[in-house]
């Protein structure tokens, strides 16, 4: 794995990094504003911990703690309670009361330890520059003042619908929104997450990387949909961030002059997602998005396609289904299997691609994975389909 | 479906704009030739969901832990009152923990959903369906399983009730002025409350009781029992109102 | 400032209109009727209420008691290229489309796609796939789960569904999984036995 990217010496470099204080411990709400929205933070933990759609897996939530304590030290990892949530947005975010939430969209995305760290430890630095309640407040005003505009503006500002992959509900634009902060606190964050990865075993060139695929990712998405990108706002997480490009940049100016290595833990990284990715990527293939999909599929081969990313990309091309899709995919399913003979999904994905192109060899293909996988919960309905 | 494609950009936009259509204030109504006698029933009060803090001029919700605080407590209070008045036994559900949190959950989420419906497919005008519409029919029901959630206690009846107040801030009052004079009805505040008993030996709503508009300030003790006064109003077997059919 | 709140209320006007406008319908027991503006004929076996708001173009929606408790939705000749559903953010959220050329097979993952970018959710699952016979033709019948991300009712539902002359066919019933789904499915299932495209007899 090559190390990440340099960036060239600034010219003039005015962005210094904070220095860490010494930690005193998890801080409690104080007046009236402050404990309203931890009473909501509290009560969105005890759903979010009840909810269906957090994973809870020991050894997932272990080795994110792992990551995290890395990052900031054991200090500051005490107080934070980690949820990995089901959602293929890349986001992630950190209430006021130590919740720290990572969205499987994030982790899919995430190349290394080191890009990692530097996310996670942007989230904690809102946590420890206690950002939240400053953001609460400037939510409410943006709200005000939108009120007299037109009221229509206000729902726009009070739930967050900046963002294009605006699908949250509106219980969930609450818990994001309420959290969301200033470009100048974003800022203070990605500074203070620098702060951390100096003191860390971590690669501090690393953080700037992920931008750069986000916004590509972003303007794959758009020219799918023949729509003009707009590149920065893309993501829910960008919504109200400083641009990407202009973080890329001064992330790497600083890195520059802080001019230390370090680790990016790649191996160990995929290692420990190893597992979860086929289902992260089924999540994504459910998105509607196929550019963005295709895109994104690509930047995690890299130079080297393994079978479980051909096979996701042979579904990617099925389920659009175009007639030159069709072709497509069943060349990605058969190099999938020239790597894993034993994955009987990519038989069944070929065989239904070459029923479609009315091709008879399908009968042939989903016959070998009806015996490969005899107790397959679709077996009665392709059964049908061979007669 | 259909709520997820119409209802989602309306309501969002209706209720961050805290419009919302033209709404009689308060209904409740009787499953017909139900009486409830006094002193004869156990009644199970399922642990009310009270959500309360202000809305700023955006129509935001600002939640506030101590007024929220201060109305579970003064509601507690002054519901634990008026049950007794009404000369019926009230036991206050306990907290389950395990599988049975989960019944409980569900079920509390199943009553709000069948509160949803009443108040829109029967309560008040503009959306109600035919076969709820006829006088004097109240069909509803959480289903007999509801009794799952009274075991041991001896109860026969359950009561949910739900409660969210929202206090206009003063941003929000001064909107509403410049609206009234465009002609254009801006609520301030949202004060609404259901309270239903449902029979858990057989599953079926007996009672409903909703009100879009309730008064009281249930961050002050008078004010909860204003409020607990309304939202039992008309409670069955209460010696302040006769039982009576749908009104 | 007057101005802008007249404009801004005029443009809620516009939008308040529309999806208010027909009112729920009584279908009496025993009746024949079209759904969905469509051929897809339907006979009740007992009184259902028909929501005057529609899902999209093709489609209608039957309850007994409310949507929220259940819901029969019809999609009568769903096109080439056409979400099943009305999009409520076609640039951000666009719908996945159905295909005259679709399996059978293809059917149940349009279907849980829409919904879960539909109602933002990542759970929503296809449970379990068999083949029927719908509409007098090969068909495919699946059961799904799932929950809304701002609600806590857990809801299961079937669907019944053909591909004829090109064209989605399809009838589906949601309700919570508390009590709702497990009463109101033989209605369901009553509705699915008589169920034809056309008033003629079966192809």
């Amino acid at each position: 794995m090559t190390a990440c990217l340099l960036g060239a010496l600034p010219a003039d470099a005015k962005e210094s990094i904070p220095i860490l204080p010494p930690y005193t411990g998890a801080y409690q709400p104080q007046g009236v504003d402050e404990r309203g929205v931890w009473m909501v933070a509290d009560e969105d933990e005890r759903m979010l911990r009840d909810s269906k759609a957090v994973i809870n897996d020991a050894k997932l939530n272990q080795y994110l703690r792992d990551v995290v304590c890395r990052t900031v030290g054991d200090a500051r990892c005490n107080g934070v309670r980690i949820y990995v949530v089901r959602d293929a947005d890349f986001n992630a975010w950190m209430a006021p009361n130590g919740t720290l939430a990572v969205n499987t969209g994030l982790l899919l995305r995430v190349r290394n330890e080191a890009e990692l760290a530097g996310v996670l430890g942007h989230e904690f630095a809102h946590f420890e520059l206690r950002h939240s309640l400053l953001g609460y407040k400037h939510k409410r005003t943006a709200g005000d003042i939108a009120a007299w505009a037109g009221v229509g503006a206000a729902a726009a500002a009070a739930y967050g619908y900046g963002s294009v992959r605006s699908y949250q509900s509106i219980e969930r634009s609450a818990i994001g929104s309420i959290y969301a902060f200033s470009r100048v606190q974003e800022r203070e964050a990605d500074l203070m997450s620098m702060a951390y990865l100096k003191s860390s075993v971590y690669d501090p060139r690393c953080f700037a990387d992920i931008w750069d695929r986000l916004m590509d990712e972003a303007d794959a998405t758009a020219r799918g949909r023949k729509q003009r990108s707009a590149r920065y706002d893309r993501v829910a997480f960008f919504a109200s961030h400083p641009t990407s490009l202009e973080r890329a940049t001064y992330l790497r100016g600083i890195a520059a002059t802080m001019g230390k290595a370090g680790e990016d833990d790649s191996a160990r990284f995929r290692m420990a997602l190893a597992g979860w990715r086929p289902e992260f990527l089924t999540d994504q293939l459910k998105l509607n998005d196929f550019e963005g999909t295709d895109y994104l599929i690509g930047e995690l081969a890299g130079a080297e396609w393994t079978a479980d990313l051909l096979f996701s990309r042979g579904e990617l091309y099925r389920a659009r289904g175009n007639p030159r899709d069709l072709v497509s995919a069943i060349s990605f399913y058969r190099d999938a299997l020239l790597q894993d003979p034993t994955n009987a999904n990519a038989y069944r994905g070929m065989g239904l691609a070459q029923l479609r192109s009315r091709d008879p060899a399908g009968v042939e293909t989903l016959k070998k994975y009806l015996g490969m996988k005899p107790d397959a919960s679709d077996r009665a309905m392709i059964s049908t389909l061979l007669q | 479906m259909l709520r997820g494609v119409v209802a989602a950009v309306l309501a969002v936009l209706l209720c961050a704009m805290g419009l919302s259509p033209a709404h009689a204030q308060e209904k409740s109504a009787t499953k017909e030739g139900f009486v409830l006698k006094s002193k004869s029933a156990r009644i199970l009060l399922i642990r009310p969901s009270i959500k309360v803090g202000a809305q700023s001029t955006g129509g935001m919700f600002e939640p506030n832990a101590d007024w929220t605080a201060q109305a579970r407590e003064n509601i507690g209070v002054a519901l634990a009152a008026a049950q007794n008045k009404l000369g019926n036994e009230v036991i206050v559900a306990e907290e389950p923990i395990g599988q049975s949190a989960q019944t409980l959950a569900d079920y509390r989420a199943l009553f709000s959903v069948l509160a949803d419906s009443v108040v829109t497919y029967q309560f008040f005008a503009g959306n109600r369906l035919p076969t709820k519409k006829r006088k004097g029919i109240f069909e509803w029901t959480m289903g007999p399983g509801v009794a799952e959630i009274a075991k041991g206690t001896g109860a026969d009846y359950a009561l949910f009730i739900f409660n969210e107040d929202q206090y206009g801030s003063t941003g929000r009052k001064i909107l509403q002025l410049f609206a009234a004079m465009a002609y254009v009805s801006v609520k301030s505040g949202e004060h609404k409350g259901f309270a239903g008993l449902v029979d858990l030996h057989t599953g079926d709503l007996v009672w409903l009781n909703a009100d879009l508009e309730m008064g009281g300030d249930v961050r002050t003790p008078e004010g909860a029992q204003k409020r607990v006064a309304q939202l039992l109003e008309d409670f069955p077997g209460s010696a302040l109102q006769p039982v009576s059919a749908v009104k | 400032m007057a101005h802008k709140i007249l404009s801004s209320i005029a443009a809620l006007a516009l939008f308040w209109v529309g999806p208010a406008v027909a009112s729920n319908k009584l279908i009496a027991q025993g009746t024949s009727v079209t759904v969905a503006k469509s051929p897809l004929t339907i006979t009740s076996d007992r009184e259902w209420n028909k929501m005057g708001a529609r899902p999209g173009r093709n489609s209608e929606t039957w309850t007994i008691d409310g949507d929220g408790l259940n819901d029969v939705t019809f999609y009568g000749g769903i096109e080439n290229d056409r979400p099943l559903f009305r999009e409520v953010d076609r640039r951000s959220k666009p719908l996945p489309r159905f295909s005259s050329t679709m399996l059978l097979t293809d059917l149940p993952e349009l279907f849980e796609n829409s919904y879960s970018i539909a109602l933002h959710t990542q759970l929503m699952k296809i449970d379990s796939v068999e083949p029927m016979t719908f509409l007098g033709q090969k068909g495919i019948r699946f059961s799904f789960t799932f929950t809304r991300m701002n609600e806590e009712v857990r809801r299961k539902g079937e669907a019944s569904a053909a591909i004829i002359g090109g064209k989605l066919f399809m009838i589906t019933f949601e309700a919570p999984d508390v009590f709702y789904y497990e009463r109101d499915l033989p209605a369901y299932r009553a509705i699915i036995a008589k169920a034809i495209v056309g008033s003629g007899s079966r192809p």
